[in-house]
């Protein structure tokens, strides 16, 4: 998946195609406008990260020349102010979503990998699984190695998640807003002490674990070999 | 135009009200006082008239005229001032008592003539009344003297106007002077202030009335002022405070893991504990900025219908965990719809249903409640358990305040700006919030208009 990052702070870039990169997109970096929407047009990318402030042409008016181009990939913007005004009116443009500067990597890497799912329509899949964790939507039932585990709506809805985006570090804003529909910040602790109670009847009479903590990232469901 | 000073303006205003009024004094006065001489010289000639008449009665010609005088010049010489013209009814001169009287108007009736630098009042009358063809007798007073007297006196008046202008000019200026040191005092005052300054205030016990209210506005505005000083002043060693405990853990942190080689593992755990100061840190500065787009006004709520019992319950579902892990019940009474940021509201109510899951002990109680009466919304989130001492309840809403000074740094979570975030997006939806504390029971009541 190719992916184009426009944003002139040298930094913050680097490590951002790096993160993208590593997480196994094909990103490319510019930090000018004029390049930017150069290459946003004629480069076929799956997706765009744009900074609002650049030199040369604004975030904006790349947004503007993409969509009046008939693109339609989608635009994710990063920006310093969190300005509502600035907000709605990339929305208007026709702008996708949109991360206030300092956000968190893992949340930048959820979106991006939600917006690029959002296209395609989901499966229809009756179940998901992992290792020996099989969960069946049809009849909301999860169970772990034949036997039975009873969840609360909440947590077969957090289990879920976790499953359809197995492999992906979840941030913890993010496991609210989809679970929860809590879409603000927030320093409560309830997204921790779900997990734990989840893993406490998932995880906690096996020895091959399937909640991980990322410390300071969030939380990935995957089957660990070590 | 070069702007005039106050006190110059009213000196100038002085002088010149001064100026109209003994202008006004002065012209009535030499009026009223020509008008009484005339009266007087008009006395005198009419007093004269029946010894004159009587010693020219029945002249009609140049020739009887001439008989009679002797004794008609005896009689002049009593009064050497008044000088007498005689004529025919057509106007031919026939006698002048004195040479080089003036040429005098034919009409009869009293004027006022000039001639060689000698003032007369003429009168005018027919020797024989009610005869046509009598002969005129036109008697002269030489008033010279009269006149320089009003002359003088129009000098003195003016010379006095002048004279009382240029007194009440610098008479006013000393007493506009006088009279606007208040406000002198205040503008020295007012220079005065400066950010070193703020508690400086104007006496309003000595200030006139007029001024009383400009400085107890001016007080206000500098009571505001040193408010929001002081606060920002806090604000900003509460953010440097708060900042640096995590900034010095990884200062520590960092340096202490590159004094020598480590393992992968301790590198990762060295990163990921800054990780976890760095989030806390940029949790704090979002937090900061939200609240610093409340200050400016920048926090405008979204208006959409909500049910604010279902947001509630969303909300009592999401903190379910927690509160089960603490073993603590939560409930929600009551009903109420309104206009507002679905968004900020949940916010606002997460901060404190959070607070209230913190400070509830064991098997305690959460109870959300809400009613709508007359257009006001009150929603209250109260828990059980120990108060809040009273006299720390103003104080709970303040930036970084800590009811609990035990819970602080190193508890990675709560910055203690949460009630403050709650508080401004209350305000941003037109409502007020309060805590109380009493019999067992904390509790937070918001009042809010329903048209959000």
């Amino acid at each position: 998946m190719k992916l184009l990052i426009v944003e002139d702070q040298p930094k913050t870039g680097h490590y951002l195609r790096q993160g993208l990169s590593e997480a196994g997109f094909n990103a490319e970096l510019v930090a000018d406008g004029t390049t930017g929407q150069h290459l946003a047009l004629t480069g076929d990318y799956a997706l765009l990260i744009l900074d609002v402030m650049l030199p040369g042409r604004d975030g904006w008016q790349i947004l503007q020349a993409v969509r009046s181009a008939g693109l339609e990939m989608p635009v994710l913007f990063l920006t310093a102010r969190d300005a509502v005004h600035d907000r709605v009116h990339g929305l208007e443009l026709g702008a996708d979503d949109y991360l206030v500067k300092p956000f968190a990597f893992s949340e930048l890497l959820a979106r991006v990998r939600g917006l690029l799912r959002r296209g395609s329509s989901p499966p229809q899949e009756s179940a998901l699984s992992l290792g020996d964790l099989r969960l069946d939507l049809i009849r909301r039932r999860a169970e772990r190695n034949g036997q039975r585990i009873d969840l609360t709506a909440k947590e077969f809805a957090l289990l879920e998640l976790l499953l359809r985006r197995q492999g992906e570090v979840l941030p913890k804003s993010l496991i609210a807003s989809q679970v929860w529909d809590m879409n603000f910040d927030s320093d409560t602790n309830v997204i921790e002490v779900a997990i734990r109670r989840l893993r406490l009847k998932l995880d906690d009479n096996h020895d091959n674990k399937l909640i991980h903590t990322v410390r300071g990232m969030g939380y990935v469901l995957e089957e660990r070999c070590d | 135009m070069r702007r005039l000073s106050l006190g110059s303006r009213l000196a100038l205003l002085f002088a010149a009200c001064t100026a109209v009024v003994s202008l006004i004094a002065g012209v009535l006065f030499s009026r009223a006082s020509e008008t009484h001489f005339i009266e007087l010289d008009q006395q005198l000639l009419t007093s004269k008239l029946p010894v004159l008449r009587q010693l020219l009665a029945g002249v009609d010609n140049r020739a009887a005229l001439d008989a009679r005088l002797p004794a008609l010049q005896a009689e002049l010489r009593h009064q050497p001032d008044l000088a007498l013209r005689i004529s025919s009814h057509e106007g031919q001169p026939w006698f002048d008592s004195h040479p080089n009287l003036p040429a005098t108007p034919a009409g009869s009736g009293i004027s006022t003539l000039h001639s060689d630098g000698t003032d007369y009042r003429s009168f005018n009358t027919k020797l024989t009344p009610d005869n046509a063809s009598s002969a005129q007798l036109t008697l002269l007073l030489d008033i010279t003297h009269h006149q320089h007297f009003l002359q003088r006196m129009q000098h003195l008046i003016w010379l006095t106007v002048g004279l009382s202008a240029l007194a009440t000019a610098l008479l006013g200026a000393w007493a506009a002077r006088s009279g606007l040191r208040p406000l002198r005092r205040m503008s020295e005052v007012a220079s005065s202030v400066s950010a070193r300054s703020l508690t400086t205030r104007l006496p309003r016990a000595q200030m006139p009335i007029e001024l009383a209210e400009l400085a107890q506005a001016f007080n206000a505005m500098l009571g505001r002022l040193d408010d929001a000083f002081q606060r920002l002043s806090a604000f900003s060693a509460d953010i440097a405070h708060e900042l640096r405990t995590p900034l010095s853990n990884l200062l520590t942190h960092t340096q202490v893991t590159l004094t020598r080689p480590r393992t992968l593992e301790e590198y990762r755990e060295a990163l990921h504990s800054n990780l976890e100061e760095l989030q806390w840190m940029a949790q704090l500065v979002n937090d900061m900025l939200y609240l610093a787009k409340a200050d400016h006004g920048l926090l405008v709520p979204n208006r959409e219908p909500l049910a604010l019992d279902e947001e509630t319950d969303a909300l009592l579902e999401f903190f379910t965990p927690l509160a089960e892990d603490a073993q603590v019940r939560m409930r929600r009474t009551g009903q109420a719809q309104l206009a507002g940021d679905r968004n900020m509201l949940r916010r606002a109510l997460s901060n404190l249903l959070d607070n209230a899951l913190r400070f509830t002990p064991a098997d305690g109680e959460v109870n959300v409640g809400m009613r709508t009466t007359e257009g006001q919304i009150q929603l209250s989130v109260e828990n059980s358990g120990e108060g809040i001492d009273p006299a720390l309840l103003p104080r709970l809403f303040d930036r970084f305040y800590r009811a609990d000074p035990a819970r602080r740094e190193g508890s990675s979570e709560h910055a203690g700006l949460g009630l403050a975030i709650t508080q401004s997006i209350v305000r941003a939806h037109g409502g007020s919030i309060r805590c109380e504390s009493d019999g067992g029971w904390t509790r937070f009541v918001i009042e809010l208009p329903v048209g959000g």
